[in-house]
């Protein structure tokens, strides 16, 4: 079966269900509305599509399948807990537009997490409702964009970001219709006071910057840097997506930024699915907190206990100089609650997740830039650290510029390399500014035993006859695909020959 | 702790490393910035504890299926199919990220693709992508897109007409993604009898774009839409937001020249789920695909000559092109476009038409019967519906919710809360579960307070 239009049984044939209720319903839609011609679907029993997706299934990586590096993308074990929980009634048949009273329950998880969101950053106020990072960011520098205008600072028309941001961050910014200034990063990939001293003024409206840097290393002049852009009259922006990292250690409040964004799908392990859906919950400080989207949670004692007893009444409040809202319902609340479920197990020792995070970061560099003599003599050229610094947080930098330099092998070929192995690659080339980059992050759900394994994998790689690095992979379900054939013939649905 | 491999062991890794204690891997953090209490928030808990605290609190809620329930307002009270959940959260599905490494995630490039070709039949449309996060960003991004492509042709640079009933909560969305990046939103007026104003319309030519939604927010199915393209001309991008089940009877917009189809995905594959996740649809014309939001799936061949899916067109992306991106999306709502496309397959081409007309056949049932209660009139009483219709009440629609609410029936949404002028309003919306014993009792919830607000 080489796909699933290939299943092509009777015409009716398929998931069984009740007959419409009423015969003529047809009749209620105009003659020249009606539909000419039904999309051809397949038309397949429950067995062939069971077997069809298990088979598709087996033909997926995911974390279940073996060790997930992924960097800045947090590929942390999801625990199955949170899967069980969505599938409660009480959250996946629920309207978001039910009465307050009907919803307590909901809204009561929707409190708890805004709450506990801004305890962790140091932020005043919380909305859910950003329904990725990306998201996030637009809804932070859309209620940042406001605030602005109702000072009257109109001619701020710019955001900063260094040179080593995430592509969302100057895509959200231009989204809100602002100019991108990028400032480069200092000679060690930290960010350049100097370089941010040149780039802020009165038309500076916002910074972007995530800490740890993508490089998995700390700004440690983050403070000074904050006060540079609110000398100048602009706000601080988090991105989030590094939070993991210093979880309880530290928080954005502390480090002077107006407002942040979560990655629910990474620091609170809602799973990935394939490319989403993510949860991009944004904290802001006091000043911006008029301006969130609609609703947010809220509560007032009850006298009568509350639905769930806890003393309170729920209700939904809309700020009072709110942006309006950036997905219509109240983002997506299965990922909410799926982190709530998340959130419970760790409660006040969230801190440790972030401590293992980095700990094994350290440990898998430490592994990685140490080999033994007699690693080191078969090894062709070692990879340099993409920045330098005796402690990374969360993750870490490898250029492997030297492998490139001295055999031809590239970074992707070591990505394809370790594929064989039984891994995923780790991200490559990301950030920009570190030559032949691959980021890796082992996220605290890993045992020692695998990091030590990856660590010697990976130096046997360096190790081995180039040809067999640039031909990777070999053992996988397919070799290495043709992407430049793909952009160029653009086969992008299947073509029926009727 | 029962999700950290190494908790007990982190002694052994330091000393590896040469390190004393945790702490010193924190050290680069500077003084100034460092928290110094623990975070005060509440005790660890065990699984058997949040799944008992899961119960209770979710279980406070009132859930749709465990009363008649007559919310809609643009999601499904569906059923999903036990094999989607099911499948869907097989762990290689599940925990898996975005596709960037082909040659290991064929599964879900492929599964992605199906889904393309799917939604592409459904709306009759040759391009589609695998998921915006939800109809409205669908829809803001399908109107910051024909921007890009015919905004240097229009003779009304940067404007776009957006139908008066569009629900507010939508448009909203619409107006954030619009409003920094010199798009002006005019009104596209309708009628008194609720459907698109042709002659209104015909000022749209010249205009970047027109957005309607086919059924509009009433549940109104407007025959005068499909002409819609005749009249604002080559130069200006049709968007049409669907409801995607009654594309199994009503025709696809592709048909009758829609440039863009968007709509929520969320009635194949999911719940209500409180909102989120859903998925919102995004499809185009072959003209639009450069300039197009979100991930694409293809079809090549790997070095062996042998079929493979990989990610497409990605220099459209943030993550190459930066600022000029045709969108920040990264994260999209691929799993559950996933579960979509399962639902989707298991209905087959006449599922589909049978599940639209269930839909129809209880929404005109409901409708009839509604309408028989006296002192309740259609707002627009000669227009077709489907799976939402709006009724006049003698008085405020939300006291008439409150009301059948204490009868043990969520008969409705009041459109008070989306515009003053409808505060004795109530939208009804239908769904093929909705059954004639639920429509008595919304018949007899309603009648006894119409007859108390009558009295
Ligand atoms: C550093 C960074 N910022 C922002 C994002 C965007 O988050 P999302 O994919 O949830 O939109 C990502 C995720 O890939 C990231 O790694």
């Amino acid at each position: 079966m080489s796909d699933i239009f290939e299943f092509n049984g009777a015409k009716g044939s398929g998931w069984s269900q009740p007959e419409p209720m009423k015969e003529d319903a047809i009749n209620t839609v105009p003659t020249s509305l009606r539909r000419s011609n039904l999309p051809r679907w397949p038309r397949a029993s429950e067995p062939e599509l069971v077997r069809h997706y298990t088979l598709l299934s087996q033909r997926n990586f995911g974390i279940d399948t073996g060790f997930y590096p992924l960097g800045s993308c947090t590929m942390k074990h999801n625990p199955r807990i949170n899967e069980r929980v969505v599938q409660l009634p009480g959250i996946d048949r629920i309207h978001p537009l039910q009465p307050e009273h009907q919803i307590q329950g909901l809204l009561s998880i929707y409190y708890e997490m805004q709450e506990m969101l801004a305890i962790c950053a140091g932020m005043d106020e919380v909305t859910l409702q950003p329904v990725a990072g990306a998201q996030g960011e637009f809804t932070a520098i859309r209620c940042i964009q406001e605030y602005h205008r109702r000072n009257g600072d109109v001619q701020r028309d710019k955001v900063i970001v260094p040179d080593s941001a995430h592509g969302t961050n100057p895509a959200s910014a231009a989204m809100c219709g602002y100019e991108i200034v990028e400032i480069p990063s200092g000679e060690d990939g930290r960010l350049d006071l100097d370089a941010l001293r040149a780039a802020v003024g009165d038309d500076t409206a916002a910074m972007m910057i995530t800490n740890p840097s993508t490089l998995g290393i700390f700004e440690p002049e983050i403070a000074e840097a904050a006060e540079i852009v609110h000398a100048a009259g602009g706000q601080m922006y988090y991105d989030g997506a590094n939070f993991n990292a210093i979880l309880g250690k530290t928080d954005p409040g502390r480090m002077g930024f107006d407002a942040v964004h979560y990655n629910l799908h990474k620091t609170f392990s809602q799973p990935h699915g394939g490319g989403g859906p993510g949860s991009g919950p944004i904290g802001v400080k006091a000043h911006l907190a008029d301006f969130l989207p609609s609703p947010i949670a809220d509560r007032e004692e009850a006298a009568d206990g509350g639905a769930t007893g806890d003393g309170y009444r729920y209700f939904w409040r809309t700020p009072t100089d709110s942006i309006g809202k950036v997905q219509q319902w109240h983002g997506n609340a299965g990922a909410v609650v799926r982190a709530w479920a998340y959130y419970r197990r760790y409660g006040r020792e969230l801190e440790l997740m972030s401590e293992h995070a980095v700990l094994n970061a350290n440990y898998l560099r430490h592994q990685i830039m140490n080999p033994t003599q007699e690693q080191l003599n078969s090894i062709h050229s070692m990879p340099v650290d993409g920045a330098p610094a005796d402690f990374v947080k969360h993750e870490f930098t490898l250029s492997m510029m030297p492998l490139k330099e001295t055999t031809g092998v590239t970074g992707k070929d070591i990505a394809k390399r370790l594929l064989d192995y039984g891994y995923m690659s780790p991200t490559l080339y990301f950030p920009m500014i570190v030559p032949e980059c691959l980021m890796i992050e082992p996220t605290e759900t890993e045992s020692r035993e695998v990091l030590d394994k990856f660590a010697s994998d990976f130096l046997t790689i360096l190790s081995e006859d180039p040809e067999v690095v640039q031909s990777a992979p070999h053992d996988t379900d397919v070799r290495r695909v043709d992407e430049v054939l793909a952009a160029r013939s653009l086969v992008l649905r299947k073509q029926f020959d009727d | 702790m029962d999700q950290l491999p190494n908790l007990g062991r982190e002694q052994e890794m330091l000393d590896s490393m040469g390190l004393k204690s945790i702490d010193d891997l924190f050290s680069d953090i500077p003084e100034g910035v460092r928290r110094v209490d623990r975070l005060p928030l509440r005790e660890p808990q065990s699984e058997e504890e949040i799944w008992a605290d899961a119960q209770h609190l979710l279980g406070a809620n009132i859930d749709l299926d465990s009363r008649p329930s007559f919310l809609s307002a643009g999601l499904a009270r569906n059923f999903v199919p036990t094999m989607v959940p099911m499948l869907a959260t097989r762990g290689e599905f599940l925990t898996s990220y975005t596709p960037y490494q082909p040659e290991v995630s064929q599964g879900m490039l492929q599964a992605m693709w199906e889904f393309q070709t799917m939604v592409s039949e459904l709306v009759g449309l040759p391009v589609s992508n695998v998921s915006m996060y939800d109809a409205s960003t669908a829809a803001a991004e399908a109107i910051t897109c024909a921007v890009r492509v015919k905004g240097r042709k229009a003779t009304q640079k940067g404007v776009v007409y957006v139908s008066q009933f569009v629900p507010p909560h939508r448009l909203s969305v619409i107006e954030n993604y619009t409003q920094g990046v010199g798009i002006e939103l005019r009104t596209l007026e309708h009628d008194s009898n609720g459907r698109v104003n042709l002659e209104a319309a015909s000022s749209a030519e010249g205009a970047c774009a027109v957005y309607v939604e086919q059924p509009n927010a009433f549940g109104e199915l407007d025959e005068g839409i499909t002409r819609l393209k005749e009249i604002i001309g080559e130069n200006t991008a049709l968007i049409v937001g669907v409801d995607a089940v009654s594309l199994g009877i009503v025709e696809a917009p592709g048909n009758y020249g829609a440039d863009i189809v968007v709509g929520e995905g969320q009635p194949f594959g999911i719940g209500p789920t409180a909102g989120g996740p859903i998925y919102g649809l995004f499809a185009c014309k072959k003209d639009y695909l450069r300039l197009m939001p979100g991930r694409i799936v293809g079809k090549t061949l790997d070095e062996d000559g042998k079929d493979a899916f990989t990610l497409t067109l990605s220099t459209r992306e943030q993550h190459i092109r930066r600022h000029r991106a045709t969108s920040n999306i990264c994260s999209n709502e691929t799993l559950i476009a996933l579960m979509g496309a399962m639902h989707m397959a298991l209905l087959g081409p006449e599922g589909l038409e049978r599940l639209a007309l269930r839909v129809a056949a209880t929404t005109e049932i409901a409708k009839q019967a509604i309408c028989g209660i006296n002192g309740v009139e259609l707002v627009d009483p000669d227009t077709p519906n489907f799976r939402e219709f709006a009724v006049k009440l003698p008085s405020d629609a939300s006291d008439a919710v409150t009301h059948m609410d204490a009868a043990g029936v969520l008969g409705g949404f009041p459109m008070g809360e989306w515009w003053d002028s409808m505060s004795s309003c109530l939208l009804i919306g239908c769904d093929e579960r909705t059954t004639k014993s639920d429509i008595d009792a919304l018949v007899s919830a309603l009648s006894a307070w119409v007859e108390e607000v009558s009295a």
